[in-house]
């Protein structure tokens, strides 16, 4: 059976390198949709027919995104997307953690580095898909200080120099929410330690040896912080929906 | 008055508040301090029964003083005007009456008076004062004459008999209020401003050592009322003046000298045994009133004279022991009131024993001396409870104090010494006083100009660079400030204490000077916090509240300098990073389609370090510091995944001593010099694994990259792109950089940066 794949990404050649790696990356047949802007993702995607009520008779399993897009920031769509059941990728040329983090925060499965050489592309993509995403030091510090804020901390506001760059922030607002922390907004301690440690620049492996576990138990827990962000996320995000009366 | 009363208690106030605070010498005591924020009074203290009160008093000396002139305007009055003749007899110097003026230049021999009283007069009638007769035979017949004369006035009519024979009868008028002249109405002003000073420090605060001002100062108004009374003689003195003129001056006198010597053993600091020479002094000073006023004493005028002082020398004494015992800038400043007061009071005691044979300038001096000298007495009084209020009050005061001494002793000298005539002495020694002034002012002025405008420029100096600390470290602000002011005051004694004090004030008597620790800077950790200074100048100067606002002015351009400084950052800041994104947005863009373009994997990379370059400098221009250990974090995690993608393991070693903030400069120059050092590695050594040490220690920082590839002889490389900008970036650190080989294979470059610090 066929992959669907969703490319949205403004740049030409961007596109076609992109489409490179995908098909490199898996053995399967892939069908690639391409996408320049928003409009004609939503489009492909399905979000602008609301009468169309059955969803599309194959769904995507895979979709990139690219933040900078003409019609608006990729992030809006990831936020669209959050219960379009696909493996969401960023790509992007920000490797900040302040590109990375709120997309991260809007259900973003993984993401990848534009620039990097196409066989680390492809190494990385895999990995994503197998559930074994990255987690550079700045956004683990990033996921550390919002987590130990509790729900609605304002992310990196804790960690001087890098919230006062409020310049590569994106537009959309930090969900805001005060209360006691629940279940999905907590961090276990092993996830913490991970987090810690690779806030440290430690690798995965360096990861495994310094807590005695196997290397794939860390990466379960980065996949869990994963989830747990983009969970806390979304209800902060539900709350303060709520609260302003949107639902 | 009213105004006056309402206002006055603040002026007070610093007088009287530090009497208890000099109990412990030295060190700050609790006690000061929390007086100290005890608080400025209240004006609502003020508006109960002590405002009444004041008012009361006040409208007492009014009345008081009306009274005095209402009396003194009833007094029978001739139409004519006395002088001494050149042979020490009392001439008739002018009269608008038709009958008198007939006998002008004629010599006044007696005064019959209505009831046939008989009096003789001579040139002595014309003394005003008996209390500045040094002879007690003279003085005796001073008082004498003037009683007779007085009672030979006090009915309607009486006969002047003068020389040659000649008498004329004349009818006696009330001189009323118009005829008593400006120097009475000017010295009655002066004493009922003394007389209302004194009441207010008194309902201030009514302890021992405000008792003793109001002593003096009261003493000294009456003073003042004698020489007003005086000022308004023609012939005689009213009764009962004549007899009561000495012993009541006399006693205003020691009781003004007692109560100095006992007020300097009390403040500003309470020396050891000051009870005793209380007692002595009061003991002294009473058995004095009694034998002079029994007559017992002969030479009384030189037993007054010598005993006033003495016990202002005495006085003198005591506030040099207690400056020493603690440096309160208070005893300087009284010590140099009492010496010039002092030195006045023995030059006019010399200058009337001088002149004590020419009767027609003694009469000149007593009548010019001790008025200046009383009046200046009483300005220094006034001036006594607003020392530590205004510096340039006290600056102006003294100039002007030691100028008129100047001339006042000059004008002596000249009648006393030269018998000059009073106009060309007079005119002579003001003449010499203003120019001496003239000279001295600029002399003087020029000195102090010099040593401010050396201030300035350090204080500015100063300022700027103590903003930019505080910008730095918030937390310090205290102790940054407490050095500012040590500079501009020189205190003798600099604390922090953890209270806040609203606003900016002198306490305790002019010694020491509260300022409330700003908040220049947002850090919530700052407590409120006050620094006190003490002992101005090392102890050599009053604080005013010229100095409170002075230290307002620069704590505030302080706050300027500070907020100026952020708002340049913060300018600069956004600046940047608006670059950075451009950069970012528009160049990154490009740079990736020409990427992917590339014709040739060297092209490719070429491009890829371009780009990586770029994104390392945006983000450098976005971040203004980076802590070290988040650096290096991301050095390892970055190198690790480059390295692993080329199959060669790494080898991180990583030790600081201290977590440091990297500067832009700093952080981008170590990524790059690493990446490239790095990609040289991927790219050419065909190394198995990289070893990586990062040492700082004490400001050094050690880096060594080693690999164990092909490469050999360094010193032979082609120094390309990719090295030359690592030897560019450690040098902008001003370090050096070098390669060797290892042995057993393999390339090492070191990099040491002997002051990491030094260049930001």
């Amino acid at each position: 059976m066929a992959i669907k794949v969703l490319i949205v990404e403004d740049n030409p050649v961007a596109r076609s390198f992109l489409c490179r790696v995908v098909r490199e990356s898996f053995s399967d047949t892939i069908i690639i949709t391409e996408a320049g802007d928003l409009e004609s993702a939503r489009r492909h995607v399905g979000l602008l027919d609301p009468q169309r009520s059955e969803p599309l008779a194959e769904p995507f399993k895979l979709v990139l995104v690219d933040l900078e897009l003409p019609d608006g920031n990729g992030m809006e769509l990831l936020a669209e997307l959050a219960r379009y059941p696909a493996t969401k990728i960023v790509t992007t040329l920000y490797s900040d953690d302040d590109h990375l983090f709120p997309a991260l925060q809007c259900g973003a499965d993984g993401y990848l580095l534009k620039e990097d050489r196409f066989e680390v592309l492809v190494e990385e993509l895999q990995k994503i898909v197998r559930g074994q995403p990255p987690l550079s030091p700045a956004i683990a510090r990033r996921l550390l200080s919002h987590f130990r804020q509790g729900p609605g901390g304002m992310g990196g506001l804790a960690e001087p120099g890098l919230a006062g760059t409020s310049g590569f922030q994106s537009s959309r607002p930090m969900p805001l929410g005060r209360g006691a922390p629940l279940d999905h907004e907590r961090l276990t301690p092993r996830e913490s330690e991970v987090l810690t440690y690779l806030s440290k620049g430690f690798t995965i492996k360096e990861i495994a040896n310094l807590m005695g576990i196997k290397w794939f138990t860390v990466n379960d827990h980065i996949k869990s912080i994963y989830k747990k962000l983009n969970v806390s996320s979304r209800a902060e995000a539900a709350v303060l929906a709520s609260k302003q009366g949107l639902v | 008055m009213r105004l006056r009363g309402a206002n006055s208690p603040s002026a007070a106030e610093p007088a009287t508040s530090g009497y208890h605070a000099s109990t412990d010498p030295g060190a700050l005591d609790s006690g000061l301090i929390d007086r100290s924020f005890g608080g400025t009074e209240p004006l609502s203290r003020w508006m109960g029964w002590r405002l009444r009160l004041l008012v009361v008093s006040a409208l007492l000396g009014c009345v008081a003083v009306l009274l005095l002139a209402r009396w003194l305007a009833e007094a029978p009055h001739i139409e004519a005007s006395w002088k001494v003749g050149p042979h020490g007899q009392l001439e008739l110097a002018s009269s608008s009456d038709p009958l008198l003026k007939l006998q002008e230049g004629r010599t006044l021999l007696g005064v019959i008076g209505g009831d046939n009283s008989m009096a003789v007069v001579d040139a002595l009638t014309l003394r005003r004062s008996s209390r500045w007769l040094s002879d007690d035979i003279e003085r005796e017949r001073h008082r004498a004459m003037h009683e007779q004369l007085s009672t030979a006035l006090s009915r309607d009519k009486v006969k002047l008999f003068f020389s040659e024979g000649e008498m004329v009868e004349q009818a006696l008028a009330q001189r009323g209020l118009g005829s008593l002249g400006a120097m009475f109405w000017l010295l009655s002003g002066l004493a009922l401003v003394l007389y209302l000073v004194a009441m207010v420090v008194l309902l201030a605060r009514p302890t021992a050592r405000n008792l003793l001002y109001v002593l003096a100062a009261l003493c000294q108004a009456g003073n003042l009322a004698f020489i007003a009374i005086e000022s308004t003689m023609e012939l005689a003195l009213p009764l009962p003046l004549p007899h009561w003129n000495m012993p009541v001056r006399m006693s205003f006198d020691l009781l003004t000298a007692a109560a100095a010597v006992h007020a300097s053993a009390l403040h500003p600091r309470r020396i050891h045994g000051a009870a005793g020479v209380a007692w002595l002094g009061w003991l002294g000073v009473a058995t004095l009133i009694v034998l002079l006023g029994s007559g017992q004493l002969t030479g009384a005028w030189w037993w007054l004279q010598g005993s006033v002082t003495a016990m202002c020398l005495v006085s003198i004494g005591l506030l040099t022991w207690s400056h020493r015992i603690e440096p309160h800038p208070f005893a300087i400043v009284m010590r140099r009131f009492g010496v010039l007061a002092v030195s006045s009071w023995v030059l006019l005691t010399l200058a009337l024993t001088a002149a004590n044979s020419v009767p027609l300038v003694q009469q000149q001096i007593a009548a010019v001396g001790p008025t200046i000298w009383y009046v200046f007495l009483a300005s220094l009084l006034l001036l006594l409870p607003f020392l530590s209020k205004s510096q340039q009050v006290m600056r102006e005061f003294s100039l002007l104090a030691a100028i008129s001494t100047v001339a006042t002793s000059l004008d002596l000298l000249f009648v006393a010494a030269f018998s000059l005539g009073q106009f060309a002495s007079l005119t002579l020694a003001l003449f010499l006083s203003l120019g001496l002034y003239s000279g001295a002012r600029q002399w003087l002025l020029n000195r102090l100009r010099n040593q401010n405008v050396l201030t300035t420029e350090r204080m500015f100096e100063k300022l700027y660079r103590i903003a930019r600390e505080v910008e730095a470290h918030p937390e310090r602000t205290p102790a940054l400030l407490t050095q500012l002011l040590r500079d501009l005051f020189e205190p003798m004694e600099a604390v922090v204490i953890d209270k806040r004090s609203l606003v900016t004030r002198v306490t305790g008597g002019g010694s020491t000077l509260l300022i409330p620790v700003p908040e220049l800077a947002h850090s919530e950790t700052l407590e409120a916090s006050s620094i006190v200074i003490r002992f101005a100048h090392h102890g050599r100067r009053l604080f005013t509240s010229e100095d409170a606002r002075l230290a307002d002015r620069v704590v505030e351009q302080l706050r300027r300098a500070v907020a100026f400084d952020k708002a340049v950052e913060q300018g600069r800041s956004e600046e940047r990073l608006r670059l950075a994104q451009d950069l970012h947005d528009d160049i990154g863009a490009r740079l990736l389609t020409l990427m992917y373009k590339a014709q040739s994997p060297e092209m490719e990379n070429y491009v890829r370090h371009t780009l990586q370059d770029l994104k390392t400098l945006t983000r450098g221009l976005a971040a203004p510091n980076h802590p070290l250990s988040h650096a290096s974090a991301e050095w390892k995690s970055d190198l690790t995944q480059r390295l692993t993608a080329a199959h060669i393991s790494l080898g991180w070693s990583f030790s600081a001593d201290l977590d440091i903030s990297l500067t832009v400069v700093q952080w981008s120059a170590l990524t790059r010099v690493m990446r490239e050092l790095v990609s040289n590695v991927i790219a050419h050594s065909q190394a198995r694994r990289v070893d990586i040490e990062f040492l700082l220690e004490g400001d050094r920082l050690d880096l060594s990259v080693t690999d164990n590839g092909v490469g050999r002889n360094p010193q032979a490389w082609a120094h390309g792109l990719g090295l030359g900008g690592v030897r560019k970036r450690v040098k902008q650190l001003s370090g050096e950089v070098e390669w060797r080989e290892v042995p057993g294979g393999g390339i090492c470059c070191r990099v040491c940066i002997r002051q990491l610090s030094e260049r930001t």
